[in-house]
């Protein structure tokens, strides 16, 4: 343990260097603005100022960068907030309810809570990792396909089962998200599925210009219709601070999706997608009031942000543990550090401590200066709000457009978005919801290779599934969510779907 | 607000489920015709056409199961869609500026879709619409094309 | 038709659009083909470094995984001709459209959609296993592979993918069978070992000789025609007598109707950049020597490869039914 804390001051008495927060502070702004449009996520952020990292001292470098993943981060849910517009899949579930907030006029304790747990989250995070990096890591590894397999299936379910409306519908959006999923090249056999010769939906659909359409547009086209539009907002000093009753609610959400996220953060792949979907479904079902999830709930808004940042520093445990990569984030991480002359490997904490220490004093540096910098900006985006619904719902507009253009400099997006702006009006006349669609869009590829990898693990047989404890946990909750929905359809007993005049 | 529709049960005629039902087993026998040309493989070693075709399978059982519990839905000329010749106009605007984009550049199409949405459809002030398409046009294009070095397309005359 | 079309209009419009800019005004993508940990990956990042102090524009990694790296060759094959997007492929880059004509599919791209530019890297695979098989050379493997014909696993970068082919060819030489887990590239293929969800798989050095080193995977057998240096003590095919020889390369390719102006630059940028100290450094610490070859030579070299490889996937065929 002593070895621990005299590491981690060595590794601050760099990061505190006053010239060295003004970097951390400089990776925050860049990286909050960045992250606010929608399209250019922290991935976009840190490629554009890696460049200028090869220069710097390395400690330095991943100060900067930290501070523009964090920002990043942290910039997607201010849209998802005050605009109903989620940049990434992550931020899908925070738009739901810290939208809903805005429009009663909570936008501003919706982004403090968003920037409080995304800090407590992180802060955990790192705890987590710089004392149980080498262990996490190695349990990590036992994910393989099957185990995949169950933890995909049970966050569809978690999110059908514990979604606002109706099951079957719920279940019903979770397949067409599945279908649509299944256009471009099969990953498997690389037989291009569904894509009538069009070289862009090869590709496969991107997830930015689905949430964006389903979600920001289908509201534009929503509200912007009606005869009157909404009134703009004045907000007061009163109402950019949480009260105590958003805060006291907010903790138990915050603690939970920190732990949750950060489990389904180390798995190496891409399911830390799943951990702000799962957190949501798990806040809503131990809910006293789970009625309120949907019409602005701050619980709905803490949970999500908080273990959508979990995961996102877990990501950095088998990378740093292993030298095993998890995505293009931890990638360009390690790429920076690699340019100084460092190759990453099983090895790498023990024959590079004061890197690695370096790296989680960055880390903790980033997320304090994220929020001494975003408390304050909180203020200022929502005064934004002040501006006349005419005239901001057309900027709005433009923006979904520039945001989906720039993921991909591709026209394609942007007419993906606006088809799914489209069924996402006429979907939610019909009492859809939505983000089941988002979700299996994007689990969809990972779930259907994982499930043929398991097969070709076993040579055809089924019972792989059944037959490795971690996989049977997670298919036995499954299970168990299946029966638990089914239960009201049987019985006919009344859950809190009929007390709030939702059918089944 | 949609709830207290379903207060008209008793009223006869087609529900929204069971159009929407409908609608969902319209798709899904569309995927299941379209996935005809992929391979579906054996169970034991799944092709690339067998997890559309299970998908699609899943989705028309699921819309039975909507139209079959769906009596007390709302009816679905209840539904009320006052707000969709906006709606529809906004979205043929954006199709247009869509188009446009790559041809007449970012700052263009952009100051075209908002003196449109604002000058037109919001009837706004000469004064005020300029403003704020011009404003937003140029300052977004400064701000992360020239700034964040995000790939904006230009018109042929270099604006 | 309609595509050469559209392109050459798409080009004559960039043309218009930046006649005065000197190339590159902005940031450069490079599309890899595969998720982070595999070669084309780690070769990848350090020669978009490279290229930066060269073109002092911004070049950023974009990882397009997918079918063992059709996905983003495809991507590139169709992407703008503008130089802005260019690729760090692998040798599956040849092999991909083999593959899809054997199995009667329409390509998703074909290889006069690229142009070459420069070769960075060729080095053989290695065969790894995991530490608890108690194979600990190539003929306890064989035999073991024997004595459970058609049990074992081995993960690859795809089917025909550049970690696919090589297994292919072993297996096919010993007659041996053994189950394909597909993945979409040597990261994801590596971690597969690692976790033990499938006995072995094959790397090039780049991506293996850390986990190698540290103990996590055992090095049996490389595919080189002598042995890698920093493998002194795993014997090649060659030498233990059987004709099995594979080499995992990484270039970079443009879309084919980048303007000549742009390739040029591209290729003295290149150039330049695999002269550089950091570069060097970097990729001999990952074992992954540089190899370099400019655009003329690397063609004649592709096209050597190429011819070699499609023969090699006729004689293979088809591997199962293509799933």
């Amino acid at each position: 343990m002593d070895g621990v804390f005299g590491n981690l001051m060595l590794g601050f008495s760099v990061a505190l260097q006053p010239s060295v927060l003004a970097y951390a502070f400089a990776g925050c702004v860049i990286g909050t603005l960045v992250g606010m449009l929608p399209g250019l996520g922290p991935l976009a952020g840190i490629s554009l100022l890696l460049p200028a990292t090869f220069g710097l001292d390395p400690i330095v470098a991943i100060v900067l960068l930290a501070g523009v993943y964090y920002g990043a981060m942290y910039g997607g849910s201010t849209t998802s907030i005050l605009m109903r517009i989620p940049g990434e899949a992550a931020s899908v579930m925070t738009c739901i309810d810290g939208y809903a907030m805005t429009q009663r006029g909570r936008a501003g304790p919706a982004l403090a809570i968003a920037a409080i747990g995304s800090f407590v989250a992180g802060t955990f995070s790192v705890v987590a990792l710089m004392l149980l990096a080498p262990t996490l890591a190695t349990f990590a590894l036992r994910f393989g396909p099957p185990e995949y397999t169950a933890l995909l299936t049970m966050g569809l379910l978690v999110l059908s089962y514990m979604s606002g409306g109706s099951m079957l519908k719920t279940l019903a959006m979770a397949t067409v998200g599945l279908l649509l999923g299944m256009i471009g090249i099969d990953a498997m056999s690389g037989y291009t599925r569904f894509s009538y010769g069009q070289t862009e939906l090869a590709d496969g659909i991107g997830i930015v210009p689905v949430a964006v359409g389903l979600f920001g547009l289908s509201e534009i086209l929503m509200t912007a219709g009606q005869a009157a539009t909404p009134p703009a907002q004045r907000p007061t000093l009163r109402q950019l601070i949480p009260s105590a009753d958003e805060m006291r609610l907010s903790i138990g959400p915050i603690v939970r999706g920190s732990f949750i996220g950060f489990l389904i953060g180390i798995i190496p792949g891409a399911a830390h997608i799943i951990s702000s979907f799962v957190s949501y479904g798990i806040e809503r079902r131990i809910s006293a009031h789970p009625e309120r999830f949907g019409q602005g709930a701050i619980e709905g808004v803490a949970g999500p942000e908080s273990a959508n940042n979990a995961a996102a520093t877990g990501a950095f445990v088998p990378m740093l543990a292993l030298g095993v990569p998890t995505g293009p984030i931890t990638a360009v991480m390690l790429a920076a550090i690699m340019v100084h002359g460092i190759a990453p490997g099983p090895m790498l904490i023990t024959e590079q401590p004061q890197l690695f220490w370096g790296f989680v004093a960055s880390m903790y540096v980033g997320n304090v200066v994220l929020l001494v910098l975003n408390l304050p900006l909180v203020g200022l985006f929502v005064n934004l709000l002040r501006i006349p619904y005419s005239y901001l719902y057309p900027a709005i507009l433009c923006f979904c457009v520039l945001g989906v253009y720039s993921v991909g400099n591709s026209v394609m997006d942007v007419w993906i978005m606006l088809v799914m702006g489209g069924i996402g009006y006429v979907l939610r006349k019909f009492q859809f919801d939505l983000a089941p669609v988002a979700l299996g869009l994007v689990l969809s590829p990972m779930l259907e290779l994982s499930v043929r990898q398991s097969l070709a693990m076993s040579g055809g047989s089924y019972r792989i599934f059944l037959e490795r404890p971690i996989a049977i946990g997670m298919f036995g909750a499954a299970a168990v969510l299946i029966l638990l929905a089914l239960k009201p359809l049987v019985f006919k007993s009344k859950d809190w779907r009929s007390d709030v005049g939702l059918d089944e | 607000m949609d709830a207290s529709v379903s207060a008209g049960v008793a009223q006869r005629g087609l529900r929204g489920d069971h159009f929407a039902g409908a609608v969902l087993i319209a798709i899904a026998a569309f995927m299941a015709w379209e996935n005809r040309v992929y391979p579906l493989g054996s169970l034991a070693s799944p092709g690339p056409g067998s997890v559309p075709l299970m998908l699609a399978l899943i989705l028309g059982g699921l819309g039975l199961l909507i139209i079959a519990r769906g009596a007390g839905s709302p009816l679905l000329n209840s539904i009320d869609w006052s707000e969709s010749k906006r709606g529809l106009v906004l979205l043929i605007a954006c199709g247009v500026a869509t188009f446009a984009l790559e041809r007449i550049g970012y700052r263009l199409t952009m100051i075209a879709l908002l003196v449109f949405i604002i000058g037109v459809v919001e009837r706004k002030k000469v004064l005020p619409t300029a403003l704020v398409a011009f404003g937003f046009a140029f300052l977004s294009y400064f701000l992360f094309a020239t700034l964040l070095k995000v790939q904006l397309p230009r018109s042929p005359w270099g604006l | 038709m309609r595509n050469g079309f559209a392109g050459l209009a798409l080009a004559l419009t960039a043309l218009a659009a930046h006649a005065q800019e000197v190339y590159p005004s902005r940031p450069i993508t490079m599309i890899v083909p595969f998720p982070p940990g595999g070669v084309a990956d780690i070769t990848g990042r350090p020669t978009a470094a490279a290229l930066e102090k060269v073109l002092k524009q911004p070049v950023t990694i974009n990882n397009r995984p997918g079918a063992g790296g059709k996905v983003g060759n495809a991507a590139v094959a169709n992407a703008k001709p503008d130089g802005y997007t260019i690729m760090m492929a692998l040798s599956s880059v040849s092999v991909l459209p083999e593959a899809d004509k054997l199995f009667e599919q329409k390509p998703a791209y074909t290889l006069d959609q690229l142009a070459p530019i420069a070769l960075i890297t060729a080095d053989p695979v290695i065969l790894v296993v995991h530490p608890s098989l108690p194979a600990k050379n190539l003929a306890e493997l064989v035999a073991l592979a024997k004595a459970k014909q058609g049990q074992l696993s081995f993960s690859t970068s795809g089917v025909y993918g550049a970690l696919h082919l090589p297994v292919e060819m072993f297996l096919h030489a010993f007659k041996l069978k053994m189950r394909a887990v597909h993945s979409t590239g040597g990261g994801p293929a590596i971690t597969m070992v690692l976790g033990g969800h499938v006995e072995m798989t094959v790397g090039g050095p780049a991506s293996i000789s850390s986990q190698v080193n540290a103990g996590k995977l055992r090095p049996i057998v490389g595919w080189g025609a002598k042995r890698h240096e920093a493998f002194p003590h795993v014997p090649t095919f060659k030498e233990l007598g059987h004709d099995v020889e594979y080499y995992i390369w990484a270039g970079i390719f443009a879309p084919k109707a980048t303007p000549e102006a742009v390739i040029k630059t591209l290729r003295e940028a290149t150039k330049k950049a695999v002269e550089d100290a950091d570069f060097r450094a970097t990729m001999a610490r990952v074992n992954s020597p540089v190899q370099y070859l400019d655009a003329p030579e690397f063609a004649k070299y592709w096209a050597a490869d190429a011819k070699r490889l499609a023969e090699v996937v006729k004689v293979i065929g088809k591997v199962e039914e293509q799933k």
